[in-house]
């Protein structure tokens, strides 16, 4: 019984260099936690910071070439996985900078701050791996690592109710999706008998499942992701995480784990749907859920009277315009997701991390204690300034390149319906991002304002994302370029 | 009747929506975290049944990883738990309503 | 005679999960809840995975449960404290879990399966073995990432820690 077994490729390994590097970052970031107790946290912050930046070199240096499956086939490292490793490295270097100034993180009440950086090196590593999944067990797997890592962030680094009753909502919405989600996988196993994504795609094409079976599997399969990249009906959790959790995990958690998310969902979905699109109402059920997701966002934002929950539905609505490009799962639609996704990691990186800054001197997230920012701290608001005209998407932002591709590949489909909604949802966004703005400059500022200093390791991060933000909005062809290698490497 | 394939999916299926059900109408947090258990197993019949009808071994081996990641699950949840039981000496979800709308 | 045992294991394995999910005591629910994971366990048995019934029988009874039983004990709530789930939200649930119910019966019965073959395979585990140290070679060691997050991040969450005033007073 002992003949076919075929013993993998050990070598294989030495495909994984960034991810080892980021689990390694990691177990190293804990033990030199313990060893070395200091008041602030340094040997964690070096390692993890040296390990994402030798993982950002890594993955610009040596690009994966093949698209053969490694280790048994149950990953792939490919060009598209090579994206999204820039993408992850380049969100883990920022957000492990700008925490060491921040002082709702480094602040003197709080402990235990060493951790906090090891779990962004392992979360990092683990979106790396969602983004190279390419089997139903990677695919739950790299989703509950992520998951499990974002539950402990969400729920330790401030000692407050807040912070852990979100965590409490996000662990039962999240093992609830999973269930779900599982549930439609076991099923789809069942029905092709095929674990990887293109078995299970090549047995759906040689005997088709009759539609209302495949419908269910779909919706119980899209409800894990959708709680993934919080989209309307799975969104509930979003805006509370956000709000109970430290600025910067917020902005991790709004940039991360949903670029992991649309990363696997892209995989999924292309590889195993696409043949069989035009037998399922694929199109119709995802502009519908395009269309909730920016609308539901885009309305209650504008009701928002605190920033960072402002940021947190304006980031469900960017959900539904990246849905807007899964419409008829064609290579053109996915790079454009690619590359609003490139765009809207950097600038809403930025605006939370504005946020965060401001929240440092004044400690206060409310809209009403942005009055007068612009005379206040004029650089740090010109920054903001350039994230909110991004966010809204309009030139010469990157937001607004983004937007154009996406609403290019929708037109060009003949949805236009749903072009003019995303239209009209970008009219109202325009309304409550330049609320932000008004305060911050036609508002008087208040006598008894605290003043506002702005630490020097929060401009750097902060132009380190603001100066992408309008590169990619005049100089995009080289990096739509990027995006579109990697969707064509599938 | 013989026992089939179609007698273990269903009873999955119960089961998946009872545990389902427990999250949906109870607010304890912690029989919620068992509804979830619940729903977990029930998946877990159907791979192992499938498994069985197929006969393929993969479906044993996701059996174990959902095993590996129930059980990580379940250890933070309820880490979870115990915090907030810490802070708020309770577990009901109705009294957890300090994030305001 | 196999029938009988996998009515009695079913019947089982329902009846105690619907007592864990709408019992008004938690540590009735906490108990029948061990009788629900036994009851899996025995299905798998009866599907032939002699190894995932063991497996089950010791990660879920031995570890999960155990974990929750120390919980139950922990938040221990006077019984009659309980929260009585509210009727506004009973009904949705019930109609929900019934409505998904019929479509999920449908989608099993709509579908052509394979039937389950007669005979018996043998034992299990080495077959799962080998698989899981060559084809899914990748997954077994993540797993072990996995659960060294759940241990370190179960340690971070629940240590002593101060709470501050100020937070507090905002909520």
């Amino acid at each position: 019984m002992f003949v076919n077994i075929t013993i993998p490729n050990w070598s294989d390994f030495a495909h994984f260099v960034p991810e080892a590097i980021m689990f390694g970052a990691f177990l190293l970031a804990l033990m030199g936690d313990v060893i070395v107790r200091g008041r602030k946290p340094v040997v964690p912050f070096l390692i993890t910071l040296l390990g994402a930046l030798a993982a950002l070199y890594y993955s610009f240096a040596s690009p994966p070439v093949g698209d053969a499956g490694v280790l048994g086939s149950l990953v792939m490292i490919d060009s598209f996985a090579g994206f999204f490793r820039i993408v992850f490295s380049f969100v883990a270097v920022v957000t492990i900078l700008f925490s060491w100034s921040s002082e709702e993180i480094m602040g003197s009440t709080r402990e235990h701050k060493g951790e906090y950086y090891a779990l962004i090196a392992l979360m990092t590593g683990g979106m790396m791996v969602m983004a190279e999944a390419r089997d139903l067990v990677m695919l739950f797997m790299s989703m509950e690592l992520v998951a499990l890592t974002s539950y402990v962030m969400a729920g330790y680094m401030r000692n407050s109710l807040r912070s852990t009753e979100a965590s409490l909502k996000y662990v039962i919405f999240g093992a609830v999706s999973s269930g779900i989600m599982l549930f439609g996988m076991s099923l789809l196993f069942g029905m092709t008998g095929q674990m990887t994504f293109v078995g299970i795609r090549d047995a759906l094409v040689a005997n088709p499942v009759n539609d209302l079976s495949m419908l269910v599997v779909l919706i119980m399969i899209m409800a894990g992701f959708g709680y993934k990249i919080a989209m309307v009906p799975f969104h509930f959790w979003c805006p509370d995480v956000y709000e109970g959790a430290p600025t910067p995990v917020s902005a991790f958690f709004s940039v991360g784990p949903k670029a992991a998310g649309f990363a696997l969902m892209i995989r999924f979905f292309f590889t195993v749907f696409q043949p069989i699109v035009d037998t399922i109402d694929w199109p119709l059920m995802i502009a519908i859920l395009s269309a909730v997701t920016m609308t539901y966002g885009n309305i209650v934002a504008v009701k928002q009277t605190n920033v960072k929950r402002l940021l947190a539905y304006s980031s469900i609505a960017h959900v539904g315009y990246l849905l807007m490009g899964f419409l008829l799962l064609t290579p053109g639609g996915l790079q454009a997701i690619l590359f609003y996704l490139l765009v809207y990691a950097v600038m809403n990186l930025g605006a939370f991390m504005f946020v965060s800054a401001i929240n440092n001197s004044i400690k206060s997230e409310e809209l009403s204690d942005y009055a007068g920012l612009g005379f206040r701290a004029p650089w740090a608001s010109v920054m903001m300034f350039i994230f909110l005209v991004s966010l809204v998407g309009l030139p010469p932002a990157a937001g607004f390149i983004g937007k154009l591709y996406l609403f290019t590949e929708v037109l060009r489909e003949g949805w236009y319906w749903l072009a003019i909604v995303g239209v009209l949802n970008s009219v109202i966004s325009l309304f409550y991002y330049m609320q932000i703005a008004r305060a911050m400059y036609f508002e008087k500022v208040p006598e008894d304002a605290p003043a506002v200093k702005i630490a020097p390791l929060h401009y750097v991060t902060m132009a380190l994302l603001a100066v992408p933000t309008l590169i990619l909005g005049l100089y995009w062809s080289e990096f739509k370029a990027i995006a579109d290698q990697a969707i064509a490497g599938f | 009747m013989v026992i089939g394939l179609n007698h273990y999916l269903i009873l999955a299926a119960a089961l998946f929506l009872t545990g389902a059900a427990g999250v949906l109408a109870r607010r304890n947090t912690l029989i919620m975290l068992m509804g979830v258990e619940i729903m977990l197993c029930s998946v877990n019949i159907v791979f192992a049944a499938y498994s069985r009808a197929l006969g393929d071994m993969s479906g044993h081996v996701f059996v174990i990883m959902n095993f590996a990641i129930a059980a990580a699950e379940a250890a933070i949840g309820l880490a979870i738990l115990v915090a907030i039981y810490r802070i708020k000496r309770s577990v009901n979800a109705d009294e957890l309503n300090s994030l305001k709308e | 005679m196999g029938d009988m045992v996998f009515y009695l294991f079913a019947l089982m394995t329902v009846l105690s999960g619907f007592f864990v999910v709408f019992s008004k005591n938690i540590v009735h629910a906490g108990f029948s809840l061990m009788f629900t994971l036994f009851g899996v366990a025995g299905l798998f048995a009866m599907l032939g995975a002699d190894f995932l019934a063991i497996t089950q029988t010791m990660v879920y009874i031995g570890g999960v449960l155990v974990l929750v039983l120390f919980v139950v004990m922990m938040t221990r709530i006077p019984a009659q404290n309980l929260p009585k789930s509210s009727f506004n939200r009973k009904i949705p649930a019930g109609i929900f879990s019934v409505l998904i119910f019929a479509i999920v019966f449908k989608v099993i019965g709509g579908t052509e399966w394979n039937v389950l073959p007669v005979d018996a395979p043998e034992a299990t585990i080495s077959m799962i073995g080998q698989k899981l140290l060559t084809e899914f070679i990748f997954p077994f060691e993540y797993a072990s990432i996995v659960l060294l997050l759940a241990m370190i991040g179960a340690a971070i969450l629940i240590r002593e820690r101060k709470i501050d005033d100020d937070e507090e007073v905002q909520s």
